[in-house]
């Protein structure tokens, strides 16, 4: 701008700092000055002339204005603001955390009460079960019994020549009992026959045990029950050198040295 | 920052750097001392609320408070409540006021100043104030003191001529 002095002294810069301007002339002056530095530093020094002005005309406000101008303005400040903000979104997380917990624990506690009922039923059905499986597994074992005892039977019958057939006598205790005893020397078995068993009955304590008289000694056979299902024939312990066999009743699951007391039945070889 | 942020502190700030040169502004040109006091809360909450509008690049912070407060008391004399009101008081009384209260004021830069102000010619002065206390349009005194346009624009800078002598 070959006139800048002229421009300057024109007033225009005076006006635009006090605000005297349009629009259009504001543009175009802010234009100026970003293009010409001594605009700038004019406008600079104007507007210094002018804050020296004001500051010389300066009057204090009243006292109580200070406050009541202060409260009236909005403010933004960080802690107050931003913790209520934090809060009251906290308090909204909250309640709708609360409302859910409440849900869920109402859905548990259905949920808890339906759960045990099956539960139950299921114990229930448990014991039905294991009374069923124990019954099976009971008959199983008899049945198990029966056969062992059966397939003696038929073992005694396929070799009778091997065997000596000992009948036991009741003694004066049981004048009724008999027992049939089975030996077979050469393979050292005993079994004795179930079908043709009579023996007083035993009860729950007590067993019946059959003894092999050997050189004047008793020696264990092993143990028996007066009433069986099985109608086979009970393999017992094996002896060798027999004379004589004998049943005494013991308590349950046989003694070391017989009781001779309770001598039931005997029978010579 | 802490005006940008809007936070009490930069208000606070910003009232004590302020507003005793903003208030004698709006003194001056209403001339009443109520009205003055509620133009200069306008002017304040102006001054907060439109802040993100101030563009330092464009002039200083300063000057853009005066010219929020010029034009709020400017608009104020030209509504027609103030008219109206204006009509019961004594401006001239005002003004002695004025000056008795611009005495007493605790501002200490404008103590050794007043005598520089004194220093400038009286026609200077008048054309200064009319614009910028009273909100003249340089046309306006020109058609006012019946004087042409330009040596109204030259009185004016030679006013403030003067005034940059004073602080350089």
């Amino acid at each position: 701008m070959k006139d800048l002095k002229s421009y300057l002294e024109r007033g225009i810069l005076e006006q635009y700092v006090l605000g005297d301007l349009s629009s259009e002339e504001q543009f175009e002056l802010e234009k100026y000055a970003l293009l010409y530095p001594e605009i700038k530093t004019e406008l600079l020094q104007i507007e210094l002339a002018l804050i020296t002005y004001a500051k010389m005309n300066a009057i204090s406000p009243p006292e109580k204005l200070r406050n009541k101008i202060l409260n009236g303005l909005e403010f933004k400040d960080k802690k107050v603001q931003k913790l209520f903000d934090r809060s009251s979104k906290w308090l909204q997380f909250y309640k709708y955390s609360l409302a859910a917990s409440l849900v869920l624990l109402f859905m548990s506690i259905i949920s808890v009460i339906n759960l045990n009922k099956k539960l139950n039923d299921s114990y229930e059905q448990i014991a039905i079960l294991e009374t069923g499986i124990q019954r099976f597994s009971n008959q199983v074992n008899s049945f198990d019994q029966e056969l062992t005892d059966a397939r003696n039977a038929l073992y005694f019958y396929q070799n009778q020549a091997d065997f000596k057939l000992v009948t036991l006598r009741g003694s004066e205790k049981a004048p009724e009992a008999s027992l049939l005893v089975a030996f077979n020397p050469k393979e050292e078995e005993v079994m004795i026959d179930l079908s043709s068993l009579k023996m007083p009955s035993n009860d729950k304590e007590h067993q019946y045990q059959l003894w092999a008289m050997v050189d004047g000694k008793p020696v264990d056979l092993g143990v028996f029950d007066s009433e069986v299902d099985s109608t086979g024939m009970k393999k017992m312990k094996s002896v060798k050198n027999v004379q004589a066999f004998a049943v005494t009743l013991e308590l349950r699951g046989g003694s070391a040295n017989p009781n001779m007391d309770q001598m039931m039945a005997i029978g010579s070889i | 920052m802490a005006i940008r942020n809007k936070e009490k502190a930069g208000a606070e700030a910003l009232y004590d750097m302020y507003s005793s040169s903003l208030y004698g502004i709006i003194f001056r040109v209403v001339q009443h001392e109520e009205m003055a006091e509620d133009l200069l809360q306008d002017t304040f909450l102006r001054i907060w609320n439109s802040f993100e509008s101030y563009d330092s690049s464009k002039g200083r912070l300063f000057t853009w408070m005066v010219n929020i407060a010029r034009n709020i008391a400017i608009d104020k004399t030209r509504s027609k409540d103030f008219r109206n009101s204006a009509k019961t008081e004594d401006i001239e009384n005002n003004a002695l006021t004025l000056n008795k209260q611009s005495d007493n004021s605790l501002n200490p830069e404008a103590i050794g100043l007043r005598e520089l102000v004194a220093k400038l010619k009286p026609e200077q002065k008048m054309i200064l104030d009319m614009v910028y206390f009273r909100g003249f349009t340089h046309a306006e005194v020109s058609e006012e003191l019946d004087i042409p346009l330009g040596t109204v624009k030259t009185r004016l800078r030679k006013a403030i001529i003067s005034l940059r002598k004073v602080f350089n």
